[in-house]
């Protein structure tokens, strides 16, 4: 395979990752400066390889996610501080983004636990690669998966029972 | 979560981060615990409906040469990986197809290209003495033969749509455009008629029964746009089938006895008189 079509696909699945993990519309106002930043984010992760020859396609991958994360978070950081002091990440978006609960659920999920698990599950590192991006202990990360998985699967079971529930509950107006 | 396996550990098989002694200790424990199955089941579930949702392609489609998915291809390396450990460049499988078993050479390999030339002109000239030139005439097209067989293989048995022992009498209730009143052959009494699909429109299915009160069948398709040709036959599935056109129609009769089919082609395919019949109807 060659290396273009291995960043090819790289570029893919930062994109992917992206997408899921931002909510907020002002960190990337349409397809263009998304993909504009992923290509620099990719050229910036490209010259780690020609800089250091020891270092792998994987080194720079992974650095490239990393760059991602922090500049989100950064953003993220910037725009919603509250009264004490501390952050609270902007809900999410109408923007189309995922499709299903699934998607809804993932996008409903803290930040710490969503990039956690999109590393992972979306962009298919491995558990030491996405502390490594994150810049966090693995047992952190493990830590953030456990409970970024657990969260996803009771909001999906209780989204799932409203569903279900709904028709009982519904109030029918008689029209005569 | 389960109480007897750690469930950092669960989460890394999930994720496919155990190396592979890990991972097939735990495979060990799995096939003891059902609830710990059921646990890695939900976990894949739940990794396949975030990937699906998000669009991302699946862990368990086959690598076509994508690398999507690092830990999918550092496995499928670690697998293709040769005794010696060392790894093959960017960590790929390499997927080559074996070498074809050498043929051994033929005593003709060793002659020239000439010569080869005219050992394949006499060749075919031998052959063609041998079996005798093809027939040049017009063919029927071997698809209208099909499309008879077929019509007379599903529903010649059945009950007719139009009964009537009276060729005008049906040619009258099946109107204008397949109004050809059938042939009529002194072993073969007619029946009724049925409508079909025929080799490129609907088509009649004229059907006769012999002494032995077996069906004969025969298939007039209108197709203004064809030549007039001889009859083809043909066997399909046990079927004696003769195919012909002529006067703007298709025709296809098809029996388990191929006396009937001749004796259908000798009243309609042969005679001029019902060909003529059938074009001034046409037009």
């Amino acid at each position: 395979m060659s290396l273009v079509r291995e960043w090819c696909d790289d570029a893919g699945a930062l994109r992917r990752f992206g997408l899921a993990l931002v909510r907020d519309d002002r960190f990337v106002f349409d397809d263009v400066a998304a993909c504009a930043l992923i290509d620099k984010l990719f050229r910036q992760a490209s010259l780690t390889l020609i800089d250091s020859p020891g270092a792998d396609r994987r080194a720079a991958r992974v650095r490239a996610f990393a760059q991602f994360v922090r500049l989100y978070r950064r953003h993220a950081r910037r725009l919603a501080v509250d009264e004490d002091g501390g952050w609270v990440e902007t809900p999410p978006s109408s923007r189309g983004c995922g499709s299903g609960s699934v998607a809804v659920g993932v996008r409903g999920l803290p930040l710490e636990l969503r990039e956690a698990l999109l590393l992972v599950v979306l962009a298919g590192f491995t558990h030491r690669e996405a502390a490594e991006a994150l810049d966090l202990p693995l047992a952190v990360v493990i830590d953030r998966l456990g409970r970024a998985r657990t969260r996803l699967a009771a909001n999906m079971a209780a989204s799932r029972d409203a569903a279900a529930a709904w028709p009982q509950s519904a109030h029918l107006r008689i029209v005569k | 979560m389960t109480g007897r396996v750690d469930p950092a550990q669960t989460l890394a098989y999930v994720d496919d981060c155990l190396d592979p002694q890990a991972r097939s200790d735990f495979e060990t424990q799995l096939r003891v615990d059902p609830e710990l199955r059921r646990e890695v089941a939900q976990w894949e579930s739940q990794n396949r409906a975030i990937r699906a949702a998000f669009g991302a392609p699946s862990r368990s489609a086959p690598d076509l040469g994508g690398a999507s998915n690092e830990n999918a291809v550092r496995r499928a390396g670690e697998a293709a990986r040769p005794v010696d450990g060392g790894a093959r460049p960017f960590g790929q499988p390499r997927n080559r197809r074996a070498p074809p078993p050498a043929i051994a050479k033929s005593p003709a390999a060793g002659l020239g290209p000439t010569a080869r030339r005219l050992v394949g002109a006499v060749a075919l000239v031998a052959a063609i003495v041998w079996v005798g030139l093809p027939a040049l005439e017009p063919r029927p097209p071997a698809a209208l033969l099909e499309a008879g067989a077929s019509a007379a293989r599903a529903l010649a048995d059945l009950p007719v749509e139009f009964v009537a022992g009276d060729p005008a009498a049906i040619a009258q209730r099946l109107g204008p455009r397949l109004a050809l009143a059938p042939p009529l052959t002194s072993g073969l009494r007619l029946v009724g008629a049925r409508l079909t699909a025929g080799w490129q429109a609907t088509a009649t299915l004229y059907l006769y029964e012999n002494s032995r009160g077996a069906r004969v069948s025969l298939m007039v398709e209108p197709i203004d746009e064809i030549d007039a040709t001889p009859a083809r036959r043909g066997e399909v599935d046990g079927l004696s089938v003769a195919a012909w056109t002529g006067a703007g129609y298709g025709f296809v009769a098809a029996a388990r006895d191929g006396a009937d089919v001749a004796a259908l082609v000798a009243a309609a395919g042969a005679d001029d008189e019902f060909l003529a019949d059938a074009g001034a109807q046409r037009r």
